[in-house]
C-alpha cells in the first residue's frame, strides 16, 4: 500500500518536473530567439535581409563586421566608449545616491520624513518625455548640450531605484547594526559606505545592471542633446544607420552594429550577476 | 592574568541617571523619573516584563535614544548630548547585529581600525578577546557559518576588544535556547570577573538577573519599583509587582485579613489563620487591623499532617515533577496555590509525584510571610 502510494507520488512529481521545466525551456527559448535573430540577421546581406525571413545563418557576418567598423558616417569604438561612460557613470551615480537617499529615509527619524517621501514617489508618475522640452531647454540655455553631465547627473534623482532601495533596506537591515556600527565609533557616513552598501550588494548589482541597461538603452535624451559626431552614443549612431539615405542603407550593417552594442550590456550582466545570488546578509542576525 | 590586565579598564566609570525621562513621539511616556547611580566596576541588572522600559533606559545611556528630560553622566561629564561613538561605551544586541559581510576578525576588529589603532595592537587585542570567548579557531569564518552561541561570543567579543568604560548587554541571552542559555550566562558571570568593568544588562528573565547582578533594578510601566541586591528584592520585595516578578514558581499572593489579637498578628485566608512572627510583627509598618495582600513563597509553604486552625486544604491539579523536587498547584476556593516541595521531603510513595486530586493540608510559616497593603500595593513589613 504504502509502495502503490510511494510509486504514484513518484509518477506525480515526475510529470510535475516535465510540465515546469516544458515551460521553462519554452520561456527560455523564447527570450533567447531574439538573439538567435539578431545574430542570424547580422550574417545576411542587405539583399538576403530585403528578401524576407530566414533562420539559417549566412556568410555575411564578417563582411557587415567590416562595413560597419569602416562606415565613415559612424564611429564605432567612440560611440561604445561615449555610452560607457555615460552608462557606467550614470549606473554609479544613480545606484550609489538612491542607496544614500534611501538609507536616509529608512534609518533616521525626522521632521518631514513622510513628505519627502511622498514627494520621491510622486515624482516617480512623471514620464520623462512630460519634462523633456524643459529639460532641453534649461541645458540649451545652461550651454550644456553636446556635453555629457546632463545625462549622467539626473541619475543621481532616480525614485524607482530610490524605492527599490528603501524595499531592499526594510527587508535586510536591521537597526541594530547600524546601532552597533554607531557603538563602535563608526560616523554617519562611514557606516553607510563601510555597512551598510556591502550588505546592500544584491540589491546595488541588480540596479547596477538595470540602470546600466536603461542608460545604454536611452535615445531619446542623448538624441535631443548631443549633435557633435564624436560625442555621439550606441543608440544615436544605430539610428543614424537605420535613416542612411537609399543608396548607403544596409541593414545588414544596422544588425551588426545592434549585436556589438549588446555585447558590453552581456559583459557587465555577467559581471554583476553572481552578487545578485548571493544572499550576503544570511546569518548577520537570528532569523 | 596578563591577558585580564591588559584588558581592564583603569578609568572610574560610574554612571548616573537623575530624574530621566523618555516621552516618545505621541506622548508615549517609556521611562519616568529615573534615578539610578551605578558605581564603578558594578554589575546592575534591569528587569522587568516587556514594554517596561528598560532597553530604553540602556538604549539611552547609549546614546541610542534621546533623552527627553533629565541628566546622564557617566564618569564626571554629562553624556545626554554626546553621540554613541564619543561615550565610550560598547554594547551587545539581543539580534548579535554582527556585521554579515566581515569575517569574526573583522568585525571584532572594526572598532579599532576605526580609532587608527596600530595593525599589531588590533591583532593582539582580537586574539587574546578570542582566546577569553574561545573562539579563536572561527577567526575567519562570517556570521553565518556560526551557530546562535557562537554569534553571541563574537558579538561580546567585539565589545571586549575595545575596553569600554561600561559594557552594556541588551538581552544578550533570548535568542539562546536554555542549555546555551545557563552556559553562556556563566560564561558572562566569569567574563565580568576577567574584564572588570561596568556592566548594565538588561533581561526580562529573573534568574539571569538574580544569578548575574550585583544589583538589579526592577522595573514596569516605565517606573522603578525597587532598586536592591538580589537577596534584598527577594527577601524584601518593595511591592506586589516585585513580589510576583522575582522567584520562580513565583510568589502565592492572596486577599486577607490582618487581625490583632493580644498584642500578637494573625492573617486570615480562606478561613485559615496564620500568627505572623514576634520578628514580622515588630517590623509591621501599620497597627491597624483591615485588609491585606497577604504573599508566600512556594518553598515557603509547609505541608502538614493534619488539618488545624492554622491548615488549608486544597486538593492537587497538577504535579510537575522537576527531578529533585516536586510543583504542586492546588486549588483552594477559587485560588491557585503553588507548592515546592523537595522529593526527599516527600513519603516515598510520592516521590514520583503526587497523584491529582489528593487533598493535602498545609500552612503558612509567619517568619516567612509578607504582607502588603491592599490599597499602595507596598510591603507593610519593614527591613
Amino acid at each position: 500500500m504504502i509502495q502503490r502510494k510511494n510509486a504514484a507520488g513518484r509518477i506525480h512529481l515526475l510529470v510535475a518536473r516535465v510540465v515546469v521545466y516544458t515551460i521553462l525551456i519554452f520561456l527560455s527559448a523564447l527570450c533567447l530567439f531574439s538573439f538567435y535573430l539578431l545574430i542570424v540577421n547580422a550574417s545576411r546581406s542587405n539583399a538576403q535581409l530585403q528578401a524576407g525571413f530566414s533562420l539559417l545563418p549566412q556568410g555575411n557576418f564578417f563582411t557587415n563586421l567590416k562595413n560597419a567598423w569602416n562606415d565613415a558616417s559612424i564611429n564605432i569604438p567612440r560611440g561604445v566608449l561615449n555610452s560607457f561612460l555615460v552608462a557606467g557613470l550614470t549606473a554609479v551615480l544613480t545606484t550609489y545616491f538612491s542607496a544614500l537617499t534611501a538609507y536616509g529615509i529608512h534609518a533616521y527619524t525626522f521632521r518631514g520624513k513622510k513628505a519627502v517621501f511622498t514627494c520621491i514617489m510622486a515624482v516617480m508618475m512623471i514620464p520623462p518625455q512630460v519634462s523633456a522640452v524643459g529639460f532641453v531647454q534649461l541645458m540649451t540655455k545652461l550651454g550644456m548640450t553636446n556635453s555629457f553631465l546632463p545625462l549622467i547627473l539626473p541619475g543621481i534623482a532616480a525614485p524607482v531605484v530610490f524605492f527599490y532601495m528603501k524595499q531592499y533596506l526594510e527587508s535586510v537591515l536591521p537597526m541594530e547594526i547600524v546601532e552597533a556600527a554607531r557603538c563602535d565609533g563608526s560616523s554617519e557616513f562611514s557606516t553607510f559606505n563601510r555597512i551598510v552598501l556591502p550588505i546592500m550588494k544584491p540589491a546595488l548589482a541588480v540596479q547596477l545592471i538595470f540602470s546600466f541597461v536603461a542608460s545604454w538603452n536611452n535615445y531619446f535624451i542623448p538624441a535631443l542633446l548631443l549633435d557633435k559626431a564624436e560625442m555621439k552614443t550606441v543608440p544615436i549612431m544605430i539610428a543614424q544607420l537605420r535613416s542612411a539615405d537609399y543608396s548607403k542603407f544596409d541593414m545588414g550593417k544596422v544588425y551588426m552594429f545592434i549585436l556589438l552594442a549588446i555585447l558590453p550590456v552581456l559583459i557587465v550582466y555577467i559581471f554583476l550577476s553572481r552578487s545578485i545570488i548571493k544572499g550576503v546578509t544570511a546569518g548577520s542576525v537570528k532569523g | 592574568m596578563a591577558k585580564a590586565a591588559l584588558l581592564r579598564s583603569h578609568r572610574m566609570a560610574y554612571v548616573t541617571l537623575k530624574n530621566v525621562k523618555k516621552i516618545y513621539p505621541g506622548k508615549v511616556v517609556a521611562v519616568q523619573d529615573f534615578n539610578l547611580e551605578i558605581r564603578d566596576k558594578e554589575f546592575v541588572v534591569l528587569v522587568g516584563p516587556s514594554g517596561c522600559g528598560k532597553s530604553t533606559t540602556l538604549r539611552m545611556i547609549a546614546g541610542l535614544e534621546d533623552i527627553t528630560e533629565g541628566d546622564l553622566f557617566i564618569g564626571e561629564e554629562r553624556m545626554n548630548d554626546v553621540a554613541p561613538k564619543d561615550r565610550d561605551i560598547a554594547m551587545v544586541f539581543q539580534n548579535y547585529a554582527l556585521y554579515p559581510h566581515m569575517t569574526v576578525y573583522e568585525n571584532m576588529a572594526f572598532a579599532l581600525k576605526l580609532r587608527r589603532a596600530p595593525k599589531a595592537e588590533i591583532d593582539k587585542k582580537v586574539r587574546e578577546a578570542a582566546e577569553i570567548l574561545d573562539i579563536t579557531s572561527y577567526l575567519d569564518r562570517k556570521p553565518k557559518a556560526l551557530s546562535g552561541g557562537q554569534r553571541q561570543r563574537v558579538a561580546i567579543g567585539r565589545a571586549i576588544v575595545r575596553e569600554p568604560q561600561v559594557f552594556l548587554m541588551d538581552e544578550p541571552l533570548s535568542n539562546l535556547d536554555a542549555k546555551l542559555r545557563n552556559q553562556m550566562r556563566a560564561e558572562i558571570i566569569k567574563l565580568r570577573h576577567r574584564i572588570d568593568t561596568t556592566f548594565v544588562y538588561v533581561t526580562h528573565d529573573q534568574t539571569e538577573a538574580m544569578t548575574l547582578g550585583d544589583r538589579i533594578v526592577i522595573m514596569k510601566d516605565g517606573f522603578i519599583q525597587q532598586i536592591g541586591t538580589p537577596q534584598e528584592v527577594f527577601n524584601h520585595p518593595a511591592n506586589v509587582f516585585v513580589a510576583g516578578f522575582i522567584g520562580s514558581p513565583q510568589m502565592n499572593l492572596f486577599d486577607a485579613q490582618l487581625r490583632k489579637d493580644d498584642e500578637k498578628y494573625f492573617v486570615e485566608v480562606a478561613g485559615a489563620s496564620f500568627a505572623l512572627s514576634e520578628r514580622i510583627a515588630a517590623k509591621l509598618r501599620r497597627d491597624s487591623e483591615g485588609e491585606v495582600i497577604v504573599g508566600i513563597r512556594p518553598e515557603h509553604i509547609r505541608i502538614c499532617a493534619q488539618e488545624g486552625d492554622d491548615t488549608m486544604s486544597a486538593a492537587v491539579e497538577v504535579s510537575e515533577m522537576m527531578g529533585s523536587e516536586i510543583h504542586l498547584h492546588l486549588r483552594a476556593q477559587d485560588k491557585e496555590i503553588v507548592l515546592r516541595v523537595n522529593t526527599t521531603e516527600l513519603p516515598e510513595a510520592y516521590r514520583a509525584g503526587i497523584p491529582y486530586g489528593t487533598q493535602l493540608h498545609f500552612t503558612f510559616p509567619g517568619d516567612l510571610l509578607h504582607l502588603f497593603d491592599k490599597e499602595s500595593q507596598k510591603n507593610l513589613i519593614g527591613e
